[in-house]
């Protein structure tokens, strides 16, 4: 019996490109993330600094405007928050260490159960590559990274160009812009190829916890020991997350002589830590595991 | 692309000398088969190379040697895939997602936007009898509806040929029934069923042809009466009840192609026969001449487990 007259219905429409399917496996994730409960507790933690960093930014705009002698005054008191980069910066790598924890605690699910499970099969015998896959999953987590860092820093940024000197500000502080967008880059980059290759291999969250504490905060610990010992400040590139901030200062333009000495270095290592999870994960993709 | 773009005169599924090591390990040795419509069976000791089969023919992996081609192109390109709804063995799911949820979010890989998105999902969930309980976490959902949920992604871009891993596991009777009956409308309307099972006796049944693997080779395909006639070996054995056992078992020895006769406690005949075309043909010229009553005549060892263990035996001696 021919399949269309049998009640098969048949459709001639277009199909989402192929080359783009990895934007519906960055949705699913995200959609993941965002339906776990630790993922909203740890975020509205971070969101108390967003919500203090605009309401400031807000008060100190009206007071300007409306008293400017007490907006001296208020001005001396929130030095912290001056519309510099210095705010924006701080702002994020406060955001980036809260999003850095959350992280740790979504890779199962996100990538990790993908390989414990035998999940890749449902992905794999689609019609999407392993290309597909790899970049789908970078993709949301960067996308998750972007959300907690980049948005709220460009939402605080258009607020104070708004409410203050409105274009002047942005004219004048163009390079903020950049450092948010270069900043947040580097940031969902970073951690979205580390997370990738550490769950894809040690796929459940125990481990994977262990092994995000011993990066983010044993090697840095280490990395301080040795310095002290040696009086070499090189030895401070072994905190991974402090050689991302260094660059995140760089891409404000506001690193102290002493860190400018360290930005090669800091690139440097950073782009080793990228080249070897990329190693790491490649023979992660290439088979299914069949053999266990 | 669209979604009719088939070139439907290559074939379904064909496989080409392929061969799939890892490592020194050789999982598929030199396979050539090519996939008819229909329901065919694939059937296999542990370890004799069907997930890796299927992992071939679902473009998960590359032969190492040899070609595997669905509708003339390459099984991993996304050409390929688009033909092939796949039900895993795995129970991987995000558990946290309704049954719908997941079975959109698969038809959102297969590149389904919009209105058509929300209709080949709910066709899907309502062919295999989930659309009154998609909208529940797939956590709360018990083995036989995931198998349903598995069964539904499979089948939401319509596909050519939907190959299953162990369908029916953990379904109870009932819901087996329902889905071989879903496997059998499918079949009947021109969708090649490749069916992976070790529950040997759902092949007596559910299977128009087996392929049997094993240690890595097609050792048998076909419908199971045809691979059992080559079983040349294995002589066939036959029931026979009749009114007078004794006098035809007496008349049972004088034909060439019977080995043995026994006349069992019931007082029914065991008989072992070679050449079982022959052997017929004699037993019914026997039966007529001497105007025998048969009540029941049955070959008690053709059955998909029957020939397996033939088949076992005979590869093992090779």
């Amino acid at each position: 019996m021919d399949r269309i007259s049998s009640g098969y219905r048949d459709w001639s429409g277009q199909l989402y490109p192929v080359g783009l399917t990895c934007w519906p496996i960055a949705r699913t994730g995200v959609r993941l993330v965002l339906r776990r409960r630790l993922f909203w507790l740890l975020i509205a933690f971070s969101l108390l600094d967003f919500l203090f960093l605009f309401a400031t930014i807000y008060i100190k705009a009206q007071i300007n405007v409306h008293n400017p002698a007490v907006g001296k005054f208020v001005n001396e008191v929130l030095r912290s928050v001056t519309g510099s980069g210095e705010t924006y910066r701080d702002f994020m790598f406060a955001q980036g260490t809260m999003t850095m924890l959350v992280l740790a605690f979504v890779g199962e699910m996100l990538v990790g159960g993908d390989y414990d499970r035998g999940g890749l099969t449902f992905y794999l015998s689609r019609r999407l590559g392993r290309r597909h896959y790899v970049v789908g999953k970078l993709l949301a987590i960067s996308a998750i990274v972007a959300l907690t860092t980049v948005v709220p820093a460009l939402v605080l940024y258009a607020e104070y160009g708004f409410l203050t000197d409105s274009l002047t500000y942005f004219r004048e502080n163009w390079r903020i812009l950049l450092g948010i967008v270069g900043y947040g880059t580097l940031m969902a980059i970073s951690l979205s190829l580390l997370l990738f290759a550490l769950a894809s291999w040690l796929n459940k969250t125990v481990p994977l916890v262990m092994s995000w504490a011993c990066i983010f905060v044993l090697l840095p610990g280490l990395g301080e020991m040795l310095r002290k010992t040696y009086g070499d400040g090189r030895w401070r590139l072994l905190s991974f997350w402090g050689d991302i901030r260094l660059l995140g200062n760089w891409c404000f333009g506001s690193t102290t002589e002493r860190e400018g000495r360290l930005v090669v270095w800091a690139v440097a290592t950073v782009v080793a830590v990228w080249i070897v999870c990329a190693i790491a994960i490649v023979p992660r993709v290439r088979a299914v595991q069949v053999i266990r | 692309m669209t979604a009719t773009a088939h070139d439907t005169t290559a074939p379904l599924l064909e496989f080409a000398g392929v061969s799939k090591w890892y490592g020194p390990v050789i999982a598929v040795n030199d396979v050539t088969v090519r996939l008819e419509p229909g329901i065919t069976g694939l059937v296999g000791p542990n370890g004799a190379g069907k997930s890796t089969l299927i992992r071939l023919l679902t473009g998960q992996l590359r032969p190492s040697l040899g070609e595997v081609r669905v509708r003339g192109r390459r099984a991993w390109s996304a050409a390929a895939k688009s033909h092939i709804g796949y039900c895993a063995d795995t129970d991987a799911f995000y558990e946290e997602m309704s049954g719908q949820a997941f079975v959109r979010t698969v038809a959102r890989w297969h590149g389904f936007t919009g209105r058509e998105l929300a209709a080949r999902t709910a066709a899907a969930l309502e062919q295999v009898g989930m659309a009154d309980r998609a909208s529940r976490p797939l956590a709360s959902y018990s083995k036989g509806m995931r198998q349903r949920i598995k069964l539904a992604q499979a089948l939401v871009h319509a596909p050519e040929l939907l190959v299953l891993d162990e369908p029916l596991n953990g379904v109870d009777p009932l819901g087996r029934e329902e889905l071989v009956h879903v496997f059998t409308g499918l079949a009947a309307r021109g969708t090649a069923v490749l069916l992976s099972s070790h529950i040997l006796d759902e092949m007596d049944w559910l299977a128009d042809r087996v392929l049997f693997l094993y240690r890595g080779r097609i050792i048998a395909a076909g419908s199971l009466p045809e691979i059992r006639q080559t079983l040349a070996d294995h002589p066939l054995n036959i029931r026979i009840s009749v009114d007078r056992p004794r006098e035809l078992a007496a008349r049972l020895l004088m034909v060439e192609t019977v080995q043995a006769v026994q006349l069992a406690p019931g007082g029914d005949l065991l008989i072992q026969v070679h050449r079982p075309q022959e052997c017929y043909r004699a037993l019914a010229e026997l039966i007529c001449a001497g105007g025998f009553q048969v009540e029941r005549l049955s070959a008690t060892d053709v059955s998909a487990e029957a020939i397996f263990d033939y088949l076992m035996q005979t590869a093992r001696r090779l």
